[in-house]
């Protein structure tokens, strides 16, 4: 037996993010790179680790193996600690065969002896995909207060664009009313963030009485949710102020990273108190060249920077050969933008490359997002 | 049994170092924009192979051992082997020069009695040089040899080095001192592990002496050779040689020989954020690590982590160390401003390339 929680973290890990496909055909969604040196799981990593929440099983199932390589022992977290960690709960065989995680709320049942090993009193369930910095303690005591069965963390949106959401309808307590995917006609802009706290017993029910159903989805907002409101459960909404943004398309990705680049940005990676930790290899600091000019840009170390950077992010260990020039652009790690190239309102995948002289990306506003792929080699030599 | 362990000296004197020595050891300054002098001898023991090393520290270590921890950036927190944190000996610094002082090695003879090998890789902490230690071994134990001596050509005159003399291909003695273009020592050997522990036992009663100057009358009776090492390396015992190492590093073919793939120089990490760039930021021939904010011009220096430079601020062939600010349009010019300096807005701080000017830790305040 493992010495008891109060409250462990299930972080869902598994989804292919096909919506960022070229940088997702050899990695999962959550092990992206993001912001120069982070990967995207970092973020609600190091919010587990700045909330002190020091047992987070991670559920992988697309293409594991660079997800799992860049976890590892949960130590670049302070999570390899002899009571907790990190676990990498994949799907598994069972006596009576094997399974596929069938859905959010289907690999977390899958998972019951996990969250049993630890037996806590509530559980935290987030997603691997989002960009956010938030004290998980806060919405554990708002939880409490509230005496709640779950918490849905929500955040107000735009009216017109409450119906791109899942739209929880609270009353004036905060007490979860009615809960609507993607409503046309919205009674609330309070959008579900994908983050739940859930009191251990009322998940371990509602999750083995979701197994039995033929005709769920086993998903959290399909059909957990509603199944809990219509059991008159106490359902609570916990309303975030700060930042918070789901990265899983181009745009919105490329957008995210931009933002970055403010003066003074709505989200900062510089905040010391709540550091956002990674898994990084030790890299030399960064040479930015004689005739290099650098404005308006993050830079990771490793790279060496000979040509022009302008408004952009250039992740770890990246190459920008002389007379290079790259605007408003988000250089995955080890790109190489060789001489003389031109790169654009483009996204450039891990160690990719666009040769000398070829120009990728437009600053036609009204073309979309240049993408280049992972390992992807545009110009001479590569595809046109 | 393994084939070789290591054993890193730090504990020899280093007035030239200077400033730069207040609070830390000489193997715990920083270097190259996020690590420090040790990273260099560490990651070749760990790149080589090599997962017992014993560290043998100065009097005050606090530095240091904040830096090394438990060993576990070079993966030397183990089971079997690991990073053993050895005592040197307090008033032991015989000479001007030495740095493998026997007495150091006898007192910690339990580490080698226990860490039994076939060979021992000995080296300081201030041989900036990514050198494979694992082909030195090779090497040595091809020829047979008692004693391999790591030597290069100096580059310079250069009276913190040992001059290596030879004939017939066997080293015959050294001598203090070296003159540009004159075979140096590396300061660094393999020595067969019987030798070493029958010599620590003969000399018990010199161990006051440097291991080469015990060894001085022997050279005849033992075959000690020499391995050139034609790489790039620098060992850093002055001031002065620090400054013009660190601006070597602005070249990027040095850089990419210290700081290659296949043999990575570890340090501990930090989780800076990427440096940032504001708008109007110029920086050119630089070294810039992660968690730098520039919103000023900086030309031919080297930052560490967490440097400011404000806006109008400039900074001319200089070093600048971890978490200073450089406040709105000061002027910061051959100069190297170690940690945590905050340099008030419009100051000027010159030195010349000849005297360059030295800021020490926590000198200044705004």
């Amino acid at each position: 037996m493992a010495k008891k929680k109060e409250c462990i973290a299930m972080l869902l890990a598994g989804g292919q993010g096909s919506r960022l496909g070229a940088l997702t055909k050899s990695v999962a969604k959550p092990a992206v790179s993001f912001g120069g040196k982070y990967r995207i799981i970092d973020f609600s990593l190091s919010n587990c680790a700045n909330s002190h929440i020091d047992t987070v099983g991670v559920l992988t199932q697309y293409r594991p193996l660079r997800l799992n390589a860049y976890l590892g022992t949960g130590h670049a977290w302070d999570m390899d600690g002899r009571d907790g960690g990190v676990f990498i709960l994949p799907p598994y065989a069972t006596e009576s065969g094997a399974e596929w995680y069938k859905g959010t709320a289907d690999a977390i049942y899958q998972n019951i002896d996990f969250i049993d090993l630890y037996d806590p009193e509530y559980v935290l369930i987030l997603s691997g995909d989002h960009i956010y910095r938030m004290d998980y303690q806060d919405m554990l005591r708002n939880h409490k207060e509230h005496n709640a069965d779950l918490s849905v963390s929500v955040m107000q949106v735009p009216w017109e664009e409450a119906p791109r959401f899942g739209i929880m309808t609270a009353d004036s307590e905060g007490r979860i009313v009615k809960f609507s995917e993607k409503p046309k006609n919205p009674d609330s802009n309070l959008a579900s963030m994908g983050i739940y706290i859930f009191t251990a017993s009322v998940l371990k029910k509602a999750l083995i009485e979701d197994a039995k159903d033929p005709n769920s989805d086993h998903d959290f907002g399909g059909n957990i949710i509603p199944n809990l409101l219509r059991e008159q459960k106490r359902l609570f909404t916990y309303e975030f102020q700060g930042f918070w943004k789901d990265v899983g398309t181009f745009s919105s990705y490329h957008q995210t990273n931009m933002e970055l680049l403010d003066e003074h940005p709505a989200f900062d990676l510089f905040d010391p108190d709540r550091p956002i930790l990674s898994n990084t290899n030790t890299q030399p600091p960064q040479y930015i060249g004689p005739r290099a000019c650098v404005s308006e840009s993050i830079v990771a170390n490793g790279s060496r920077v000979l040509g022009t950077v302008d408004h952009s992010v250039i992740s770890t260990d990246t190459f920008i050969g002389e007379g290079a020039c790259v605007k408003d652009s988000v250089i995955l790690p080890g790109a190489r933008i060789e001489a003389g190239a031109r790169v654009v309102r483009a996204i450039m995948g891990e160690n990719s490359v666009v040769t000398q002289n070829s120009v990728f990306g437009s600053e036609d506003l009204s073309v979309p997002i240049a993408v280049l792929g992972n390992e992807a080699v545009y110009g001479e030599g590569g595809k046109k | 049994m393994d084939r070789a362990i290591g054993i890193i000296t730090t504990n020899y004197d280093t007035p030239e170092l200077r400033e730069l020595i207040n609070g830390r050891t000489a193997a715990s300054v920083p270097f190259a924009g996020r690590y420090r002098m040790i990273d260099f001898a560490l990651s070749n023991m760990v790149n080589a192979g090599i997962t017992s090393v014993g560290l043998i520290t100065p009097y005050k270590y606090r530095s240091l051992l904040d830096h090394v921890g438990a060993g576990s950036e070079w993966s030397l927190d183990r089971k079997s082997g690991g990073l053993f944190v050895l005592p040197g000996s307090v008033f032991g610094i015989s000479s001007p020069g030495s740095r493998f002082l026997l007495r150091d090695l006898r007192r910690n003879l339990v580490f080698l009695t226990r860490a039994a090998a076939r060979y021992v890789v000995l080296t300081t902490a201030n041989v900036v040089a990514n050198m494979d230690f694992a082909d030195l071994i090779n090497v040595h134990e091809k020829s047979g040899a008692d004693i391999t001596m790591a030597c290069v050509d100096a580059t310079r005159d250069e009276k913190n080095l040992s001059n290596v003399h030879v004939e017939n291909g066997k080293v015959t003695g050294t001598s203090k001192g070296v003159k540009a273009g004159e075979l140096a020592f590396a300061d660094t050997f393999v020595v067969t592990y019987e030798l070493l522990m029958k010599l620590l036992e003969w000399y018990g009663a010199i161990d006051y002496l440097d291991f080469f100057e015990v060894i001085s009358g022997d050279y005849d009776k033992m075959d000690v050779r020499t391995y050139k090492f034609e790489g790039y390396l620098r060992t850093i015992y002055a001031a002065e040689n620090y400054f013009r190492n660190s601006m070597n590093l602005l070249n990027p073919a040095v850089a990419d020989e210290l700081f290659r793939k296949d043999r990575p120089i570890m340090t501990k990490i930090t989780d800076a954020p990427p440096a940032k760039y504001a708008a109007g930021s110029k920086v050119t021939n630089s070294l810039i690590p992660a968690g730098c904010h520039i919103e000023g011009t900086v030309e031919d220096s080297v930052l560490f982590r967490g440097v400011t430079v404000c806006k109008g601020a400039v900074v001319k062939n200089s070093i600048i160390m971890q978490s200073c600010t450089i406040g709105e349009n000061a002027v910061v010019e051959n100069a190297i401003i170690d940690r945590s300096n905050k340099i008030a807005p419009g100051t000027v701080l010159k030195g010349s390339p000849d005297a360059i000017l030295i800021k020490e830790k926590n000198e200044l305040a705004i």
